[in-house]
């Protein structure tokens, strides 16, 4: 069973690594049967990294780009969320329930649906084709699971903490930066794993809202290099760019996984 | 006193207002106005023709059931393989932490990029898929050029791709349960079967539910898989509702009506999400 599930969630990538290391004639061989391509298979090469990497623009661009979005959103919805959670910890009866609904709400809706709206007034704001300015509808986005993550892991913090803290005379600003926010270090390292994933995923969004080659993010440029063509896709190079842009997030997913899945798992029991 | 902790929320609350409300408010107002490049995209009402156009729109409606169709199948496989690979996860074994970091990969690798990975391994004749066909002697099939096995190649790809999600919800659902009442109950003499029935799938409901919600509305605004797997073909028989409207607006500068689709979109998710939540009542109320 378990090889079974390895299988499954391996293979399709393992695949891509294998195709990524093939010349394009292996790929297609022109002679027709099984037994010529399995001749050429043999054939392995870097060619297809050697393409990307000096294409115009070079791929690890879009990795830098990515990468850019995903920390600028990544920090300022921590910068967000952080108050938010903390008032909404506070924050009881009524309001606090009807917030927390919405907030739940906003988490299940599908994004997509927003992206005609927000490319007016990206186009109207002068925000289209800006990394930067990406991060404030992500950051949106991001908002709602982040703020529902470390909701409950205030509320599950000792009351009594804060009131000690509170008769020292620290106030609010100190609180939250010397007792309170050391202790949610690990809700904060789940909840800025969760964002750094969605921004880096992202699709519709950046599609609409980049258009200058230089700037695309990962997921877009991925999308550009399907598209160029529909009959003859460099599925080699392609490959490749699989790979490379693979890469990142299986360390992310290696060294987080217990963060990341504590922070998936507490979002559902919150929920 | 009181009025801090609301202060402390608004800088959030502000930015999710402007970038979820502004964007339907905008639409509700532009599903009431032509605005296209015959318009030179300035709104203009047009008394209700979007809705009528949208209440005629045979592709809509096709695009509609293509949407359900492939949301109610995914989801229902993915809670199938979901809570099969919970249960598996819970048990305690070596190497649980990587094999869960292992199982978490497909779904934290961008869609577009695996998307184009199935357009190869699916490719006619040279993927492996058709590689592994013809060494068995069969002949190469055109997956994504036949409509019938189009669609379930996008089901495939999403199964793929959220089924860890999946059941890393209902992992977390399995760990609430207390061991000792499954072990009360096999002390009593009952089957896995009966365990996984009477008491495991009610208390697991919760979880379940709040899955199945989400990966619903989820695959409800399916867009960037179909957009790079198959871009809405062959002839349109895998378009979804979002990628209609993407269309409508981005490639037929059809503002006003895409606005238009997006809503009828939206409106379809809340009634489906309300279906589900009253299915979800009933259950419950049903448990002993």
């Amino acid at each position: 069973m378990r090889a079974l599930l390895l299988l499954w969630s391996l293979a399709p990538l393992l695949w891509q690594l294998r195709t990524s290391l093939q010349s394009p004639a292996a790929l297609a061989p022109p002679a027709t049967g099984a037994a010529a391509g399995a001749a050429q298979a043999a054939a392995w090469t870097l060619e297809n990294y050697q393409l990307i990497l000096a294409g115009d623009p070079p791929f690890w661009r879009c990795l830098v780009n990515s990468g850019v979005v995903g920390l600028s959103t990544t920090l300022l919805t921590l910068l967000l969320a952080i108050p938010c959670a903390y008032g909404l910890h506070r924050q009881r009866g009524r309001i606090g329930s009807v917030a927390t609904l919405i907030l739940l709400a906003a988490a299940l809706f599908p994004t997509v649906l927003l992206f005609l709206g927000l490319l007016e007034t990206a186009r109207r704001l002068g925000l289209a084709n800006n990394l930067l300015a990406l991060s404030l509808p992500y950051s949106a986005m991001g908002l709602p699971l982040a703020v529902l993550l470390l909701r409950s892991a205030f509320d599950d913090l000792p009351p009594e903490l804060e009131d000690a803290a509170k008769l020292e005379g620290l106030d609010l600003w100190q609180r939250l930066r010397h007792v309170l926010l050391p202790l949610l270090a690990p809700a904060l390292i789940s909840t800025a794993l969760l964002l750094f994933l969605f921004s880096w995923n992202e699709y519709p969004i950046a599609l609409t809202w980049l258009s200058r080659s230089e700037l695309l993010t990962l997921p877009v440029a991925m999308a550009r290099i399907g598209s160029s063509s529909v009959f003859t896709i460099p599925y080699g190079a392609f490959a490749a760019a699989t790979v490379l842009g693979s890469l990142p997030l299986l360390l992310l997913v290696l060294l987080g996984q217990r963060w990341i899945v504590s922070g998936l798992t507490h979002g559902a029991i919150k929920g | 006193m009181s009025l801090a902790p609301w202060l402390l929320m608004l800088p959030a609350l502000l930015l999710l207002a402007a970038v979820y409300a502004g964007p339907l408010l905008r639409y509700a107002w532009l599903s009431g106005h032509a605005s296209s490049v015959l318009t030179g995209l300035i709104p203009v009402p047009n008394d209700g023709a979007n809705w009528q156009r949208l209440a005629g729109d045979a592709r809509f409606w096709q695009d509609a059931f293509q949407t359900l169709r492939f949301a109610f199948l995914s989801v229902g496989l993915e809670l199938l393989l979901g809570l099969a690979i919970a249960l598996l996860l819970h048990r305690p074994m070596r190497g649980r932490g990587l094999l869960r970091a292992v199982t978490l990969l497909p779904w934290a690798l961008p869609t577009t990029l695996m998307a184009l990975g199935w357009r190869w391994i699916l490719n006619d004749p040279y993927g492996p898929v058709n590689g592994l066909i013809q060494g068995l002697g069969g002949q190469p099939y055109g997956f994504l050029s036949t409509p019938a096995t189009t669609w379930l190649a996008t089901v495939v790809a999403d199964v793929w791709k959220t089924t860890p999600f999946v059941a890393l919800l209902l992992l977390a659902g399995l760990q609430s349960i207390p061991g000792d009442l499954e072990e009360a109950m096999q002390l009593e003499g009952a089957s896995r079967w009966q365990i996984l029935r009477r008491l495991t799938l009610p208390l697991l409901l919760p979880y379940l539910g709040l899955a199945v919600l989400f990966r619903l509305a989820q695959a409800l605004g399916v867009f960037d898989l179909i957009q790079v797997l198959t871009g809405g073909g062959p002839g349109g028989s895998t378009e979804s509702l979002a990628f209609y409207a993407y269309l409508q607006a981005m490639r037929f500068l059809d503002f006003g009506y895409g606005a238009t689709v997006m809503l009828a979109t939206f409106g379809l998710l809340l009634l489906l999400a309300l279906a589900w939540l009253l299915t979800l009542r009933r259950l419950q109320g049903r448990q002993p």
